[in-house]
């Protein structure tokens, strides 16, 4: 296809977030010297960096373009994705940051070996873990390919394999290692990557007295290309996003660098502000690309509503400066999430494959972000904030109850905890197979398999809760220790 | 710049992280009080259930309120015909209203929280 933008922006503005990428985790390197540099960069880390890092990891592909394009597609029922990315902080705040982080485990297998005392529960879980990390990684490389395509015009697969590269090369020149620096920048990288040029755009339509709102009949439901999603749907997706949050991979690690319980709750404040901020801007990205990009919704890219809006309302080279601004904070946004999520993959799979050496370690992270990479080219582009999703499901059928049951309570067994993962991935994993299996006209009977996580969440809970039951005699020796550890307070 | 300390020599990192007790932190002593006792055990108790009280009825108060809106706006259709400056009602209340809601369900539960845990450390240096 003919790039509708002048590809030299797309070339520069990819250029220079890896650059400034690899730059300041270099600068950030040489901060950190010893083994408590390293771990403890938590004393020194203040809230708000470690917030606008763990923002900056968070928000991905799907929110940083999939938002914009979801409410082009289908308007008002788009809302619940970014409420739901949003409130899965509250629901992280509520019941597992301070508790996880007195825990001092680094990766959720850990936490779970060390609660239940069982090497099959770290297997498990890790399996789970490394399959939801893969899952995640490939709509981040899908939105990473169509940005390319839009800006570049060079093939698809082209933007996949880069951040892949990118991606590999700073994790294992250990460029990471200064992750909350790097991080925290993408955050604000990609605030004002939206921000600055939407507020040109607004000022842009307000002088020249074009379109914005067409008096309300941008909100109309005649605009969407799909049908009105149920309320079955919609409540069943937000309970999916709430508690699919508190299990990602990516997350925990990051709570690590509190320096305590009470910080880390102090932190998800910060961070829940920060989300709050920042989705105001790729709604209203969609709401104006209802009237200025409509044809998106038809053709199939509308997750490009984000990087084709501002070449649509000013030419020339100030179009041109928008349009590489949010090119780059959509790249931020694939770099961040998917590094988090190698970092934090590779130290699932060197643990358990490689016995945890630096060695290790680096090839863990070439596989954790290769094999991605080959999901990514092989299937099609979905609709990033739908395919996101599914994950969110799976993560809360799975994870969740394992993280949520542990730490508050006492009768979870190792035999409890694996059967109510495996009931939660069989039954939400089935459904979203099954469901792609019959295709893609849904009558609306189907969606209780499209959209499963109202009926899994509280099947795996619910099996959990049964077999530990049943299983009580297997109770781990060490529990109440264990509980006290994590709900006690710190010395103030 | 000769008055600056020697910096410290680069070492090694390498992973603690397979068991919970080789990350332990500072491991405060009326932790180990509270644990070594009934009445300490019998504190921790009631701290975990208490909080976990907390967190429920926060989440459930959340919980009613994002899950009433649909409920509402597809109960009362003409909900979505209110404007504010043009834009529907709906689109208010999701796309900007509920996020001051999350923020304050969230400050309300650090702030309680941590109530919590300061009666819990009061309880443990008295007894």
């Amino acid at each position: 296809m003919i790039p509708e933008l002048n590809p030299a922006v797309g070339y520069v503005s990819l250029i220079l977030v890896s650059l400034s990428t690899v730059l300041i985790g270099i600068y950030g390197l040489r901060i950190s010297r010893t083994t408590g540099d390293f771990y403890v960069a938590s004393r020194t880390v203040r809230p708000w960096w470690n917030a606008s890092a763990i923002g900056g990891e968070y928000l991905s592909a799907a929110s940083f373009l999939g938002v914009a394009g979801l409410i082009l597609i289908s308007g008002v029922d788009a809302l619940w994705f970014p409420i739901g990315y949003t409130a899965g902080y509250l629901m992280l705040l509520l019941f597992v940051a301070a508790p996880l982080r007195r825990s001092g485990a680094y990766t959720i297998p850990d936490f779970a070996e060390a609660r239940l005392d069982s090497v099959m529960v770290r297997r498990v879980t890790s399996l789970l873990v490394i399959a939801v990390g893969w899952l995640y990684i490939v709509p981040q490389l899908h939105g990473a390919a169509l940005t390319v395509r839009i800006t570049t015009g060079l093939p698809s697969w082209v933007g996949s394999v880069a951040v892949v590269v990118v991606v590999c090369l700073s994790v294992v020149t250990g460029g990471m290692r200064s992750i909350t620096f790097v991080q925290a920048f993408q955050y604000w990288l990609k605030l004002t990557a939206l921000a600055v040029p939407i507020v040109f755009i607004l000022l842009q339509l307000g002088s020249t007295g074009g379109p914005i709102t067409n008096g309300g009949a941008v909100f109309s439901a005649d605009l969407n290309v799909t049908d009105d999603a149920s309320l079955y749907r919609n409540i069943s997706l937000v309970i999916a996003l709430l508690f699919g949050t508190l299990g990602l991979p990516h997350v925990l690690v990051r709570f690590y660098t509190n320096p305590d319980g009470a910080s880390a709750r102090r932190t998800t404040l910060i961070v829940l502000g920060l989300l709050s901020v920042f989705y105001l801007f790729p709604t209203l990205y969609g709401i104006l690309g209802r009237i200025h990009t409509p044809e998106l919704a038809a053709s199939g890219s509308a997750d490009a509503t984000v990087l084709l809006l501002p070449s649509r309302i000013f030419d020339g080279s100030a179009g041109d400066l928008l349009t590489a601004l949010v090119t780059a904070g959509a790249f931020a946004a694939f770099l961040s999430t998917s590094s988090g999520l190698v970092v934090s993959l590779a130290g699932v799979v060197s643990q358990d494959l490689f016995h945890g050496s630096v060695k290790g370690f680096r090839w863990a992270a070439v596989i954790s972000a290769v094999i991605p990479l080959g999901f990514a080219l092989l299937t099609d582009t979905l609709a990033l904030a739908g395919s996101v999703s599914m994950v969110f499901a799976f993560t809360a059928s799975t994870i969740c109850p394992l993280l949520v049951l542990g730490i508050w309570w006492r009768g979870l067994t190792d035999i409890g905890a694996v059967a109510g993962m495996l009931a939660g991935a069989v039954l939400c994993g089935g459904s979203i197979l099954l469901s792609a299996a019959l295709g893609p006209s849904a009558p609306s009977s189907r969606e209780w398999l499209e959209q499963p996580a109202l009926w899994t969440v509280p099947s795996a809970f619910a099996v959990m809760i049964v077999v530990s039951r049943l299983t009580a005699g297997r109770k781990p020796a060490g529990t109440s220790r264990i509980l006290a550890r994590l709900h006690t307070p710190e010395q103030p | 710049m000769s008055t600056d300390p020697p910096k410290p020599p680069r070492v090694r990192v390498t992973a603690p992280r397979t068991r919970l007790e080789s990350a332990a932190g500072a491991y405060p002593v009326s932790r180990e009080m509270a644990e070594q006792s009934d009445v300490g055990e019998l504190f921790i108790r009631s701290l975990i259930r208490s909080q976990l009280r907390l967190a429920v009825v926060v989440a459930s108060g959340f919980l009613f309120i994002l899950i009433g809106i649909p409920v509402v706006i597809a109960t009362f259709p003409v909900i979505s015909d209110l404007t504010v400056f043009t834009v529907p009602l709906p689109w208010v209340l999701l796309g900007l209203g509920i996020y001051p809601l999350v923020i304050s369900c969230a400050a309300l539960y650090v702030r309680s929280a941590s109530r919590n845990e300061k009666r819990f450390r009061d309880l443990v240096d008295d007894s």
